[in-house]
C-alpha cells in the first residue's frame, strides 16, 4: 500500500515536472538576450530536409532549449548554490568567491601566450613607429591580490613580467601593480573603478615623462546598479555595484572620434545606459569596445599642447584615458583585438606620438586575440 | 539524443509518454518504433537506415533460421545472419583500425574514415542474440517485424544497453501492463540514474580533465585514476539506470546491469558485478559454445583469453582496449588457476584492495589513448613526479565532497540504510515524502547542472 501510494506520488511529480518545463517552454515567449551572460540567445531554427540530415538542426534545436530554458538563470543559480555551499566546490564555472569578492580563476600561466604578445608588441613597433617611446604596462587581474591569498591557484606573475620585459627590448616598463588593490575593483567585474585610480594615472604619467600636466580634480557622478561580467557568471545573489566616473572640464570640453561609426561621442557615453543595445553599464567609458578612437583635448594644457599619445589597450583603457587626458592633445586608442594589425596604418597616423602598451594580465595570458 | 539532454527530458520524453500512453494497445509498439527512430535519427539522421537494414536483416534471418531449423540451411542461414550483423560493425566500427595496423606493417591501404553509428555495438549484440536463440530453438521467430523493430530499436536501450536479449522483452512486446506506480517507479529510477550521470559522473569528469591538464604529480595520479574509475562507474551505471527506468515507466523489465562493482573482491566478482548483459552475453553466446571451462586446461586458458580479447575489442578498435580485456583475462586465469584460493582465504581488506588497485590500474589502460600512455599514467602512480603540487591539489580539495560522495555512492550503503530506515515506523510513513523530495531534487538540480553547462557526452555513447 505504502509502495503504492509513494510511486503514485512519484508519477505526478515527474509528469508535473517534465511536462510543466515542456508546457512553460512552449508558452513563455524567447528572449533574445541574456544581460548577465552579456549575449544573445540561441532562436528557434528553421527546420529543412538538408538541415535535419545534416544533423544540424539537431545541434541548434539542442542550443536553443539550453538558452531558452524557463527560468534558466534560477536554474543557474540553484547550480551556483548547490556547487558552492552543498558540494563545497572552491569555483563555479571558473567564478570564485574570496573577500566579499567575485574573482575568476586565471591560471596557468602560458608562456607561449605571453611571448606571442611580446612579439606582437615588437613587431608593430618596428613596422609603425620604431623610433617613438614605447612604454609598456600590465594591469594587474583581480585575481592577483585575491586568488593566492585564498588558497586558489594563481598566476606566476614575476615569470610573465620577466618574459615580457626580456622579450620586448627597448621597450620601457611602467609598473602599476603596486598602486593597485582588491578594494580599487568592483566587486561583480572584472574591472578596476575609475574613482580609485589616482595612484595608477599619476603613476603612469611619471613613466611616461607628462606629469606636469597631470590633474586631479574631479567631479564624481554615481551610476547605481551596476552588475559587472562577473555577476552574471557567478549566477548568485550579489549586492550590485555603483559606477562611478569622474568628470572635469578637460572631459567635459573633449571629444571622442570612432574611426568605425565615424561618429563622434563624448568621454563618458551615457546613451549606452538606454540604447538597448548595450549589455555592460562599463560601456559608459568611451562608449564601450572600438577598434579605434581618437580623443581630442581642445583645452589642453600649455604643457600637454602637441603631446599626443598612441594607447593600445583593453577595456581597462577605457577608464583610465580620460584620466590622462590633461597630459594630452590628443590620445589615439587602438584595441587590436578588433582591428587587425597590418590595416593599422590605414586608420592611425604614426608620426612619433609616445606609446603605451596598456593590457590587463588576463590579455596577456591568453594572447591569441590581439589580432 | 542523450537522455541528460534538455531536449529528451522536456521535449521527447513529455511527448512520447503522452502519445504512448493515449495510443491504443495494439498501436503502443507501433508508436514506440517511431519514437525509437526519431529519438536515434535526431542524433544519426542518415545512419537510422543502416540500423533498419539490421532490422529487416534479423528479421528475415529469424524466419529463415526457424523455417530450416535443424537441417543444414538452417546453419547457413544462421552463419549468414552472423555475417549480415557483423559487417556493418567490422566497417563503421573495425575497418580503420585493421587498415592502421596493416598499413603499419608495411601496406599502404587508404583509411574509412566512416563515422561510427551510435549504438551499434548494442543492436548488432542484441540482434545476434536474437538469431542464435532461434537457431537454438530456446525462441520463436518474431512474425511482426513492427514488434521486432521494436524490440531492436527500443529507445531505452538503444544506444548504451544494457543489453536486453530478445527473450527478456519477448512477453512484454506482446502483451505487458501498464500503471501509474510503474511510472512512478521507473521514474524514480531514471532521476536516479540521470542525477549519477549529471552531478557526479560529469562533475568527476571535470576533476580528470583538471588533473590531467595539471603538472604531474603522484597525488593528483592517483586522484585522477580514482576519479576516473568512479566517473565510468556512475556514467554507465547512470545510464542503465536510466535505461531501465525508462524501460519500468513502459512496461518492460530490463536486466539489470551493475550491482556495486567495487565492494568485489576479486577479478571474477568484479565482472559478474560490472557491465553484467555484456559478461553473460560474452558467456553464453562466445564461451559455452567454445567449451567454456568443461574442456583441458589449455583451452580453457584460451577460452578465456578469446573472450576477454573480444570484450576488450567490443568496447573499441584500439590496442589500449585490447589490452584492457586481456588485462581482466589474465587476472581471470591467475585467479582460477593460481591464487584464487589464496585470495579467498585472505584476509577481507586485502582482497579489497587487490581488486580496487587491479580495477584502477584496468580503467587507465581503458582511458589511455595508446599503450605507452596507459605505461606513463600507471607508472605516475608510483613515482617520478613530485608527490603534489598546487594544481593538483586544488583541484582535488575542490572536489574532494564528491569523490566521498561518489565513493559513498558507489557502495550498497545508501541503499541499506535507506531501506533500514523505510523499515521503521517513522520511515514508513516518511518515504513516500523523501521519495519525492528526492527525485524532484535529483531532476530540478540536474536541470539545473545541465541549463548551466553546455558539453555533456556519454563516455558509453559510441561503443
Amino acid at each position: 500500500m505504502n509502495d503504492k501510494l509513494k510511486n503514485r506520488i512519484l508519477c505526478a511529480a515527474f509528469v508535473f515536472i517534465i511536462a510543466g518545463g515542456f508546457a512553460l517552454h512552449l508558452l513563455m515567449p524567447d528572449k533574445a538576450l541574456s544581460i548577465s551572460e552579456r549575449r544573445k540567445l540561441a532562436q528557434a531554427p528553421s527546420i529543412s530536409l538538408t538541415s535535419m540530415l545534416s544533423g544540424k538542426f539537431s545541434t541548434a534545436f539542442d542550443d536553443y532549449v539550453l538558452d531558452q530554458f524557463p527560468g534558466r538563470d534560477s536554474f543557474r543559480t540553484l547550480k551556483a548554490i548547490v556547487q558552492y555551499y552543498m558540494l563545497r566546490q572552491k569555483d563555479n564555472n571558473g567564478i570564485f568567491l574570496a573577500e566579499g569578492n567575485i574573482g575568476k580563476l586565471e591560471y596557468p600561466l602560458s608562456e607561449s601566450s605571453v611571448l606571442r604578445a611580446a612579439q606582437k608588441i615588437c613587431s608593430l613597433r618596428e613596422q609603425y613607429f620604431p623610433d617613438a617611446n614605447v612604454y609598456l604596462s600590465l594591469v594587474p587581474d583581480k585575481s592577483y591580490f585575491l586568488a593566492a591569498q585564498n588558497g586558489y591557484p594563481a598566476l606566476d606573475y614575476e615569470k610573465m613580467l620577466d618574459l615580457l620585459q626580456k622579450n620586448t627590448e627597448g621597450v620601457t616598463y611602467i609598473d602599476i601593480f603596486d598602486t593597485l588593490s582588491a578594494d580599487k575593483y568592483y566587486t561583480t567585474d572584472a574591472h578596476w573603478r575609475q574613482e580609485c585610480l589616482h595612484d595608477t594615472a599619476l603613476r603612469l604619467a611619471e613613466g611616461l615623462g607628462v606629469e606636469d600636466a597631470f590633474a586631479w580634480d574631479y567631479e564624481a557622478h554615481t551610476l547605481p546598479d551596476f552588475y559587472g561580467v562577473y555577476y552574471g557568471q557567478a549566477a548568485l545573489p550579489f549586492p550590485p555595484d555603483t559606477l562611478t566616473y569622474l568628470t572635469s572640464a578637460t572631459t567635459d570640453g573633449a571629444q571622442v572620434y570612432n574611426i568605425e561609426t565615424q561618429g563622434t561621442t563624448s568621454v563618458y557615453d551615457l546613451g549606452k545606459l538606454t540604447d538597448g543595445k548595450s549589455m555592460d553599464m562599463y560601456d559608459v567609458f568611451l562608449s564601450g569596445a572600438a577598434a579605434v578612437l581618437t580623443v581630442t583635448n581642445p583645452n589642453a594644457s600649455e604643457a600637454a599642447k602637441g603631446r599626443e599619445l598612441i594607447l593600445f589597450r583593453d577595456s581597462f583603457g577605457s577608464s583610465i584615458a580620460p584620466l590622462l587626458l590633461d597630459c594630452y592633445e590628443t590620445i589615439t586608442l587602438v584595441d587590436i583585438r578588433y582591428i587587425a594589425s597590418e590595416f593599422l596604418s590605414q586608420y592611425v597616423d604614426f608620426h612619433g606620438q609616445d606609446v603605451l602598451f596598456l593590457y590587463s594580465t588576463t590579455i596577456i595570458n591568453n594572447s591569441a586575440m590581439l589580432k | 539524443m542523450l537522455f541528460s539532454s534538455i531536449t529528451f527530458l522536456y521535449f521527447f520524453l513529455p511527448v512520447v509518454l503522452l502519445l504512448y500512453f493515449l495510443a491504443p494497445r495494439r498501436l503502443k509498439n507501433t508508436v514506440l518504433l517511431l519514437a525509437s527512430l526519431v529519438f536515434y535519427a535526431y542524433g544519426e539522421p542518415r545512419l537510422v537506415v543502416l540500423m533498419l537494414a539490421s532490422v529487416l536483416s534479423g528479421y528475415v534471418h529469424g524466419l529463415l533460421i526457424e523455417r530450416f531449423r535443424g537441417k543444414r540451411l538452417g546453419r547457413v542461414f544462421l552463419v549468414s545472419s552472423i555475417c549480415f550483423s557483423l559487417a556493418p560493425l567490422l566497417v563503421f566500427k573495425y575497418a580503420d583500425f585493421f587498415l592502421t595496423n596493416l598499413n603499419a606493417l608495411g601496406a599502404s591501404l587508404p583509411l574509412l574514415k566512416l563515422a561510427l553509428p551510435i549504438g551499434i555495438s548494442f543492436y548488432t549484440f542484441q540482434i545476434l542474440s536474437y538469431t542464435v536463440d532461434v537457431a537454438r530453438g530456446t525462441t520463436k521467430a518474431q512474425r511482426n517485424i513492427i514488434d521486432l523493430a521494436t524490440y531492436i530499436a527500443l529507445f531505452p536501450q538503444l544506444i548504451a544497453g544494457p543489453i536486453v536479449r530478445y527473450t527478456d522483452v519477448e512477453a512484454a512486446l506482446r502483451t505487458r501492463t501498464h500503471s501509474t506506480e510503474a511510472v512512478g517507479d521507473g521514474a524514480l529510477r531514471f532521476s536516479i540514474g540521470l542525477g549519477k550521470k549529471v552531478l557526479l559522473a560529469n562533475l568527476l569528469g571535470e576533476l580528470c580533465a583538471a588533473l590531467k591538464a595539471a603538472e604531474p604529480s603522484v597525488l593528483g595520479s592517483w586522484g585522477y585514476a580514482v576519479s576516473l574509475c568512479l566517473q565510468i562507474y556512475f556514467d554507465f551505471s547512470g545510464y542503465s539506470d536510466m535505461a531501465i527506468g525508462l524501460g519500468t515507466m513502459l512496461g518492460f523489465r530490463f536486466p539489470e546491469n551493475f550491482n556495486y562493482p567495487f565492494i568485489a573482491k576479486s577479478a571474477t566478482e568484479f565482472w559478474r558485478r560490472w557491465h553484467m548483459t555484456l559478461g553473460s552475453w560474452f558467456r553464453d553466446y562466445v564461451y559455452i559454445p567454445l567449451g567454456g571451462s568443461r574442456v583441458g586446461a589449455w583451452k580453457h586458458v584460451r577460452n578465456i583469453l578469446i573472450v576477454w580479447c573480444l570484450t576488450g575489442f567490443w568496447h573499441g578498435a584500439s590496442w589500449n582496449f585490447i589490452a584492457w580485456g586481456l588485462f581482466f583475462g589474465v587476472l581471470l586465469i591467475a585467479e582460477k588457476l593460481f591464487f584464487g584460493r589464496w585470495l579467498e582465504r585472505a584476509p577481507r581488506a586485502l582482497q579489497h584492495v587487490y581488486l580496487l588497485l587491479a580495477a584502477l590500474i584496468s580503467f587507465l589502460i581503458f582511458d589511455a589513448a595508446t599503450l605507452a600512455d596507459a605505461g606513463k599514467a600507471i607508472a605516475g602512480l608510483f613515482g617520478g613526479a613530485p608527490f603534489t603540487n598546487a594544481q593538483g591539489l586544488y583541484s582535488l580539495s575542490s572536489y574532494f565532497v564528491v569523490l566521498v560522495l561518489a565513493a559513498f555512492g558507489a557502495t550498497p550503503l545508501p541503499k541499506m540504510l535507506f531501506t533500514r530506515f523505510a523499515a521503521t515506523p517513522v520511515g514508513e510513513k516518511l518515504t513516500p515524502i523523501l521519495s519525492l523530495l528526492f527525485m524532484a531534487a535529483l531532476l530540478l538540480v540536474s536541470t539545473a547542472y545541465l541549463v548551466d553547462g553546455s558539453f555533456n557526452p556519454f563516455l558509453y555513447f559510441r561503443f
